[in-house]
C-alpha cells in the first residue's frame, strides 16, 4: 500500500518545511506532473518519498518507517544474511570472482592474494536481483506463505519475479515471512541503496570471499544457465517477431 | 448506421492499401499490398451504389456477385497464407495449402458457380436480395450460394485460430499481441456470420455488424503489424 497524501504531506511539512514543492521536485528528480498526479489520487508511491528523502540528505529508511504502514522498518534491524547478500551480486560480477580466483596470472587475484585494483563489486541492484534475493531466502515453502499472508497469487508472484519487479509491501511481506531483515527486498527492488537500508559497507564482498571455490563455481554456474535460458528465450521472441514482419508487415 | 459502417470500412481499407503503394512497389511484401487492395474491392462491390455501377456494366446478371465472391477467397487466401507463415508453427502453412484447403477452396468455388448457373440471376441487386424474393426455389439457392461464399473465409481462420491465440497470449511486443487479438475477434465475428441463415430478419443488422467487423479487425490487425514493423526499423 503506497503512502497516503494526507501523512506525506504532513511528513514534507516537517522535513522541508521552506522548500516550495517546484524546489522539491527540482532537487529530487520527480516530475511536478508526477507528484502532483499522486497527489490528487492521494496515495504517494514509495519511490516519490524515497527521493524526497534523498535529496533531503535524510534518511529514507527512517522516514519510511516514519509511516504507519510501514511502521515495522523502525523494529528490529537484522543484518542481511550471507545468501541475501550473495545474492545481490551481479552475475557478470560473480564470474569476474571465478576467473579471478582460478586465474590469478591473467588478472586474477589467485587463492591468496589481493584483489585487483577497480574490481569493485556493482551496486545493487542488478539485472535479476529480486527473483536472485527471493531464491535466497526460500526455504522451499516461502511463496505458499507469502500468498497466504498477503492473497497475492502465486502466478502473479512468479510474474513479478520475472519482470524483476516487487512492491516495497510485498518486498517487506517476503521478508516477514523469511524471517530475514525487512530491508533485505527493498535493496534488490532497487528502492534504496544498501547503505540506505544499513547494509555495512563491504559485506557483499566479505560474503563473496567467504564462498568456497566449489560454492562460488556452482551459483556461477546457476546464474549463468538462468542467464542463457533468458537469453535464448529472449532471441526466440525476436525470431518470431521477425517472422511476423517478414510476413505480414 | 450500416452505411457509416461500410463507409468507413472501405475509408479504412482504402487508405491502408493506397499507403501500401510505395513498398509495393518496391517489391516488400506484395501479397499483403493485395489482401488490402483485395479488401477493398470487396467492400466497394458490397456497397449498394458501386455495385450497382459494377454490375450494370458486366451486363446486369449480378456477375459482379459472383466475383466478389472470388476476390473474397483469394484475399481470404494470401491472408491465411501470410498468418500461417506468421504465426503458426512450420506445418500451418499446409493447412490452406495441403489438401485439406484446396478440397474446402475446391468444393466452396464449385458450389458457387453451380448454384449462381442454376439461379435467373438478371436484375442487379446488391447482395442477391431481390433475387431471393422471387420464390422459394430461390429463397434457397441465394442461402446455399451464400453459405458457400462464406465456408471457405471460415474454415481458413478457424484452421489458424490456435496459431492467433498463441500469439495474442504469447509475450510476444504488445503491438503484436494485440494484432493477433483483432484477428481473433475478426475470425469470431466471420464464424458467427456463418449463423447468417437463423438470424431472424428484425436482427438482420447483425449480419452486417458481423461482416464489417471482421474486415476491420483483420485490416486493422495486419495494419497494426505494420506500424510497428516501420517503428522498430526507424529505431
Amino acid at each position: 500500500m503506497p503512502i497516503s497524501a494526507k501523512a506525506f504531506q504532513a511528513w514534507l511539512q516537517g522535513a522541508a518545511p521552506a522548500v516550495s514543492t517546484a524546489d522539491i521536485c527540482r532537487i529530487s528528480g520527480i516530475k511536478r506532473t508526477t507528484l502532483a498526479q499522486q497527489l490528487v489520487r492521494g496515495k504517494v508511491a514509495e519511490t516519490t518519498l524515497v527521493s524526497i528523502s534523498r535529496a533531503l540528505h535524510r534518511s529514507p529508511l527512517e522516514d519510511l518507517s516514519s509511516f504507519e504502514n510501514y511502521a515495522e522498518l523502525a523494529g528490529r534491524r537484522q543484518p542481511p544474511t550471507p545468501a541475501e547478500l550473495v545474492s545481490q551480486i551481479a552475475t557478470m560480477d560473480l564470474l569476474r570472482a571465478v576467473i579471478g580466483r582460478s586465474e590469478p596470472e591473467r588478472g586474477g587475484r589467485g587463492s591468496d592474494g589481493i584483489p585487483p585494483a577497480g574490481a569493485a563489486l556493482s551496486p545493487a541492484p542488478h539485472a535479476t536481483a529480486v527473483r536472485n534475493w527471493v531464491d535466497a531466502i526460500d526455504d522451499g515453502e516461502l511463496r505458499h506463505r507469502v500468498s497466504a499472508a498477503t492473497g497475492v497469487a502465486p502466478q502473479n508472484y512468479s510474474a513479478q519475479l520475472t519482470a524483476n519487479r516487487m512492491s516495497p509491501e510485498l518486498a517487506i511481506a517476503t521478508a516477514r515471512a523469511a524471517g530475514v531483515g525487512l530491508t533485505g527486498g527493498l535493496v534488490a527492488t532497487g528502492l534504496m541503496t544498501e547503505p540506505e537500508a544499513g547494509w555495512p559497507p563491504g559485506a557483499k564482498q566479505s560474503a563473496l570471499d567467504a564462498l568456497s571455490d566449489g560454492e562460488l563455481t556452482a551459483l556461477a554456474g546457476e546464474r549463468l544457465q538462468a542467464l542463457g535460458k533468458a537469453l535464448r528465450r529472449q532471441e526466440q521472441e525476436q525470431a518470431q517477431t521477425n517472422k511476423i514482419w517478414e510476413n505480414l508487415g | 448506421m450500416i452505411g457509416i459502417l461500410q463507409w468507413t470500412t472501405l475509408a479504412v481499407c482504402g487508405i491502408v492499401a493506397i499507403a501500401r503503394i510505395p513498398s509495393a512497389l518496391r517489391g516488400q511484401n506484395r501479397s499483403v499490398f493485395f489482401v488490402y487492395a483485395l479488401m477493398t474491392l470487396v467492400i466497394l462491390l458490397s456497397i449498394e451504389a458501386p455495385y450497382m455501377a459494377v454490375d450494370r456494366a458486366l451486363g446486369g446478371t449480378n456477375l459482379a456477385n459472383l466475383v466478389l465472391r472470388f476476390l473474397i477467397f483469394a484475399a481470404i487466401f494470401l491472408l491465411g497464407l501470410g498468418i500461417a507463415r506468421g504465426f503458426g508453427a512450420e506445418d500451418a502453412p499446409r493447412r490452406i495449402t495441403g489438401p485439406i484447403g484446396m478440397v474446402t477452396l475446391g468444393t466452396a468455388s464449385l458450389v458457387i458457380v453451380v448454384v449462381f448457373l442454376m439461379m435467373d440471376t438478371a436484375g442487379s441487386s446488391t447482395g442477391l436480395v431481390s433475387l431471393a424474393t422471387k420464390d422459394a426455389h430461390h429463397a434457397a439457392l441465394v442461402e446455399y450460394y451464400g453459405a458457400a461464399g462464406r465456408l471457405y473465409p471460415a474454415y481458413v481462420m478457424l484452421a489458424l485460430l490456435p496459431a492467433m491465440l498463441r500469439t495474442a497470449a504469447s509475450r510476444l511486443p504488445g503491438l503484436l499481441r494485440l494484432s493477433a487479438g483483432l484477428m481473433v475477434v475478426g475470425t469470431v465475428a466471420i464464424t458467427l456470420s456463418l449463423l447468417s441463415p437463423v438470424i431472424p430478419p428484425s436482427l438482420g443488422i447483425l449480419r452486417f455488424i458481423f461482416n464489417y467487423t471482421a474486415v476491420l479487425c483483420l485490416i486493422l490487425g495486419l495494419a497494426l503489424i505494420w506500424l510497428g514493423k516501420a517503428r522498430a526499423s526507424r529505431t
